[in-house]
C-alpha cells in the first residue's frame, strides 16, 4: 500500500473540504446579518460535508482493510473533523448554539488541509500495545475536546466584546455567555482528563524505551503537551477560583487549543515525535 | 403681541452626561420658575425635562426678555455651571419651529424610540405644573399640542409594534444569562419606568426578585403586582451580592452605586456576571463600573440607540404620522394668526373710520343743506376710502402668515406706526379635535 492516499480519495477530501469551505462562508454571512434564508444552504453544505468525508474514512478503511480509527495520520485528521462536524450537527439539532458553525467549520476546514498535506498512510503501531493505545485514543480524544473549548472560548470572547461594546443589536446572533463559558469548562474537563490519560501512558511508553529516544522530554511534542496540560490546569481551577472564570477561561482555552494545535504540527513534522 | 422662543438640548444633540447636569426633577423645576418669573415676569414659560430632553418654551415681546444669552446664563447659574458645559449641544427655535417642534415631541416623533406614549404624560405634566407661568400663547399651544400627540397615537399605529427599552434590556440579558430560574433581579427605585422594567423580567420566571425603595410602601405596590419581595434601600450592598440582574431608576442626584462598591463585592459575588441596567437621568451607577470585568452596563442611551435602529422600517407610519403633526400645527398657526392679527386689524378699521367718521361730521357742519340721503352718501364715501386705503396693508399681513415671523415683525411695526393698543384675547381658542 502506498505511503499517501490515492487520488480517488483526495478528490473526495477536496469536495468535502469544499462543502466545508461553503459551510463556513454561509455561517460567516449568517453572523454579519440575519439571513434566515441561508439557513438551509448552510445546513446542506455541512452535512454534505459530512457525507463526504465518512465516504473518505470508509473508502480508505476498506483499501486498508481496517475499520479502526486512528490507525494513521490520514486517516486521524479526518475522523478528527468529522467528529467536530458531527458535534455541530448534533448540537444544532439538539439544543443549537447560534454561531457555533462559523467558529467551528474553519477548523474543520483547516483538519481537512492538514489531511490532505500531512497524511500518510503508514500504519501506527498503537495496536499492539494497551498503552499506546490508550495514549494515542486519549490524546486525539482530549485534542478533539480541546477543539470544542477552544471554538466556545473565541465564541465567548467574540460575545463578550460585542456586548461590551454595545454594538450588537440585542438577542445576540451567538449563543449566550454563560451557556458558552458551560461547554468551554465541560468541554475542558473531559479534555484535561483524557490529556492526563495521554501524559501518564506516554510517560510509560517513553520509559519502556519507545521510538522517541533517549531525549524524550526535550522534544516540543512533550514540552508543548506539558504546556497545554498547565495551561488547561488553570482553566479547571476556575470552579475552585472563580476569578478565573469567564473571560479568563476563554482566554485559556485559546491559548490551550492553540498549544495542542502546535502539537499536532509538531507529531506531523517531526517523525521522531510520531 | 408675543413671539416663542425655545432654548434646549435633547438626545440628539447632548449626550447622557451633559443631559443629566441639566435635568430639573419636579421640585428643582417649580424653583426654576419662580426665580424665572421674578427675573422676567412678562415672559411666558414651560420648562419641560425628561430623561432625553430639557427645553424651555418661552412666549415673550418681540424685542423682550430674556434673549436667548440671559436664558442660558439662567441655566448656568441655576445648575452652578458654565455656560461653556452646554452651550455647544443647545438648539434654539423660534414662532413657527417651536410650534412644529413642540407637536412633534407630544406624539413622541422627536422620541428616540418611535411610539414610546411617556413622553406625552411628561409633556402634560410639565405643562401642569407651569400654569401659573404660561399665559395667552403657550397655554393654548401646550393644550392643542397634547391633542395633536393623543391623536397621532389614536389614529395611527405609530405606538404598535415597537421596540421597547424594556424589551432590549431583555433581549441582553439573554445574550448574557442562559437560564433565569436561577438568577436574582434586583430592581432599585419604583417608579414608572422600573415597573415597566420589571413588567419584562417578571415574564422570564427569574429565581428570586428584589425591589428597593426608600419607601417600602411603594415597593410592595409592585411586588403585588409583580411578585418578588419588597426590600430596604439600607441593605443595598448585601442585595447587591445576591443580584443576577440589577435595574436602576431612583431620582438620586448623584450614582448610589460606584466603582468602589462593585469592587468591594466582586469577590463575595464570587465573580458572577451581574447584567446592570441604569435608566435613571442622572444616572445611578457609576459609568466606570461598567469597565470592570463581568460587568455589563447599560444606560438609557444605550438602550434607546437599539431600538432607534428599527426605526427606519416604520416609514409609512411615520409619514401618517407627519401628515397629522402638518395639519395640526397648520390650524394652530392660522389660529394663532388670528388672534394676533384680528385685534389690530379691528383696531387699525376702528381708528381709521372713527377719523374719517369725525372728518364727515365736520364737513356735513359746513354745508346745512344737505340733504339726509346726501349725507347717507358722504358717509358711506368716507367708508369706501378708508376701506380702499387699508385694503392693501391688511392683505399684505394676512398673507404673510408663511413665515410666522414676518407676520410677527409687520404686526409689531403696524402697532407701533399706528400707535395700536390691541386685546391679546380677541379670538377663541382652537378648536379641539
Amino acid at each position: 500500500m502506498p505511503d499517501v492516499p490515492n487520488v480517488g480519495q483526495l478528490v473526495l477530501l477536496g469536495l468535502a473540504t469544499l462543502a466545508f469551505v461553503i459551510a463556513a462562508v454561509i455561517a460567516l454571512l449568517r453572523l454579519k446579518g440575519q439571513r434566515e434564508s441561508l439557513r438551509l444552504p448552510g445546513k446542506i453544505a455541512l452535512y454534505a460535508g459530512i457525507g463526504l468525508g465518512v465516504a473518505v474514512l470508509a473508502w480508505h478503511s476498506m483499501l486498508r482493510g481496517s475499520w479502526i480509527p486512528l490507525e494513521d495520520n490520514f486517516d486521524t485528521f479526518v475522523w478528527l473533523a468529522m467528529l467536530l462536524a458531527m458535534f455541530i450537527a448534533y448540537t444544532q439539532r439538539t439544543r443549537p448554539l447560534r454561531g457555533l458553525e462559523s467558529f467551528m467549520t474553519p477548523l474543520i476546514v483547516l483538519l481537512l488541509i492538514g489531511a490532505a498535506v500531512f497524511g500518510k498512510t503508514t500504519p501506527h503501531e498503537y495496536l499492539k500495545s494497551a498503552w499506546s493505545w490508550f495514549h494515542r485514543t486519549s490524546a486525539f480524544g482530549g485534542a478533539l475536546a480541546f477543539a470544542v473549548a477552544g471554538c466556545a472560548g473565541a465564541m465567548y470572547l467574540f460575545v463578550n466584546q460585542q456586548l461590551r461594546s454595545k454594538r450588537v443589536s440585542p438577542g445576540g446572533r451567538l449563543g449566550n455567555l454563560e451557556r458558552l463559558e458551560h461547554v468551554t469548562v465541560v468541554s475542558v474537563t473531559l479534555g484535561f482528563a483524557l490529556l492526563t490519560i495521554a501524559l501518564i501512558t506516554g510517560l510509560v511508553l517513553a520509559l519502556q524505551g519507545s521510538a522517541m529516544g533517549k531525549n524524550w522530554y526535550t522534544q516540543p511534542k512533550v514540552v508543548l503537551t506539558f504546556v497545554a496540560w498547565v495551561v488547561y490546569a488553570l482553566v479547571m481551577h476556575a470552579p475552585i477560583n472563580p476569578s478565573f472564570r469567564g473571560r479568563k477561561t476563554a482566554v485559556l482555552s485559546v491559548i490551550g487549543l492553540a498549544l495542542m494545535s502546535g502539537i499536532l504540527i509538531a507529531v506531523q513534522l517531526m517523525p521522531a515525535s510520531r | 403681541m408675543n413671539r416663542l422662543l425655545l432654548i434646549g438640548l435633547n438626545h440628539t444633540t447632548a449626550p447622557l452626561e451633559v443631559r443629566e447636569r441639566l435635568s430639573f426633577n419636579a421640585q428643582q423645576r417649580a424653583d426654576a420658575i419662580a426665580r424665572f418669573k421674578t427675573q422676567f415676569p412678562s415672559c411666558e414659560i414651560v420648562l419641560l425635562s425628561t430623561c432625553n430632553r430639557v427645553e424651555f418654551y418661552l412666549a415673550r415681546a418681540v424685542h423682550g426678555n430674556p434673549r436667548v444669552e440671559e436664558l442660558l446664563q439662567f441655566v448656568a447659574d441655576f445648575h452652578a455651571l458654565p455656560t461653556s458645559d452646554f452651550e455647544t449641544h443647545i438648539y434654539q427655535k423660534s414662532d413657527r419651529q417651536v410650534i412644529d417642534h413642540l407637536f412633534r415631541v407630544a406624539s413622541s416623533l422627536d422620541s428616540m424610540v418611535l411610539g414610546e406614549t411617556q413622553i406625552l404624560g411628561q409633556v402634560r405634566e410639565a405643562y401642569d405644573a407651569c400654569t401659573t407661568s404660561a399665559g395667552p400663547l403657550l397655554n393654548p399651544l401646550f393644550q392643542r399640542a397634547i391633542a395633536a400627540g393623543k391623536q397621532v397615537m389614536r389614529d395611527t399605529a405609530l405606538s404598535e409594534g415597537r421596540l421597547s427599552v424594556a424589551s432590549v434590556a431583555v433581549d441582553y440579558a439573554r445574550g448574557i444569562f442562559d437560564t433565569f430560574s436561577d438568577k436574582t433581579v434586583l430592581c432599585i427605585g419604583a417608579g414608572k419606568m422600573t415597573a415597566l422594567v420589571l413588567k419584562h423580567f417578571a415574564q422570564l420566571s427569574p429565581g428570586r426578585m428584589l425591589i428597593c425603595n426608600r419607601d417600602r410602601s411603594k415597593a410592595e405596590v409592585l411586588t403585588t403586582r409583580f411578585g418578588g419581595e419588597a426590600v430596604g434601600l439600607d441593605a443595598l450592598q448585601e442585595h447587591l451580592v445576591s443580584a443576577d440582574i440589577v435595574i436602576s431608576s431612583t431620582g438620586a442626584s448623584h450614582p448610589i452605586i460606584t466603582r468602589q462598591h462593585v469592587d468591594v463585592l466582586r469577590r463575595k459575588r464570587r465573580y458572577r456576571p451581574i447584567f446592570m441596567i441604569d435608566i435613571a437621568v442622572p444616572r445611578d451607577v457609576e459609568p466606570a463600573v461598567g469597565e470592570i470585568d463581568g460587568v455589563y452596563l447599560y444606560n438609557l442611551d444605550d438602550l434607546q440607540e437599539v431600538v432607534s435602529r428599527t426605526q427606519g422600517q416604520r416609514k409609512d407610519v411615520i409619514a401618517a404620522a407627519n401628515q397629522i403633526i402638518s395639519t395640526q400645527v397648520e390650524a394652530f398657526v392660522s389660529w394663532n394668526r388670528q388672534r394676533e392679527l384680528g385685534p389690530a386689524i379691528r383696531a387699525l378699521y376702528s381708528r381709521y373710520h372713527a377719523v374719517a367718521q369725525e372728518e364727515v361730521a365736520r364737513t356735513i357742519n359746513k354745508l346745512p343743506n344737505l340733504s339726509e340721503a346726501e349725507k347717507a352718501h358722504l358717509e358711506d364715501l368716507s367708508r369706501r376710502i378708508v376701506n380702499k386705503l387699508l385694503h392693501d396693508p391688511i392683505q399684505t399681513l394676512r398673507e404673510s402668515e408663511t413665515a410666522h415671523a414676518q407676520a410677527a415683525q409687520y404686526l409689531h411695526a403696524l402697532e407701533k406706526l399706528f400707535h395700536l393698543q390691541t386685546d391679546e384675547q380677541g379670538a377663541d381658542e382652537p378648536k379641539g379635535e
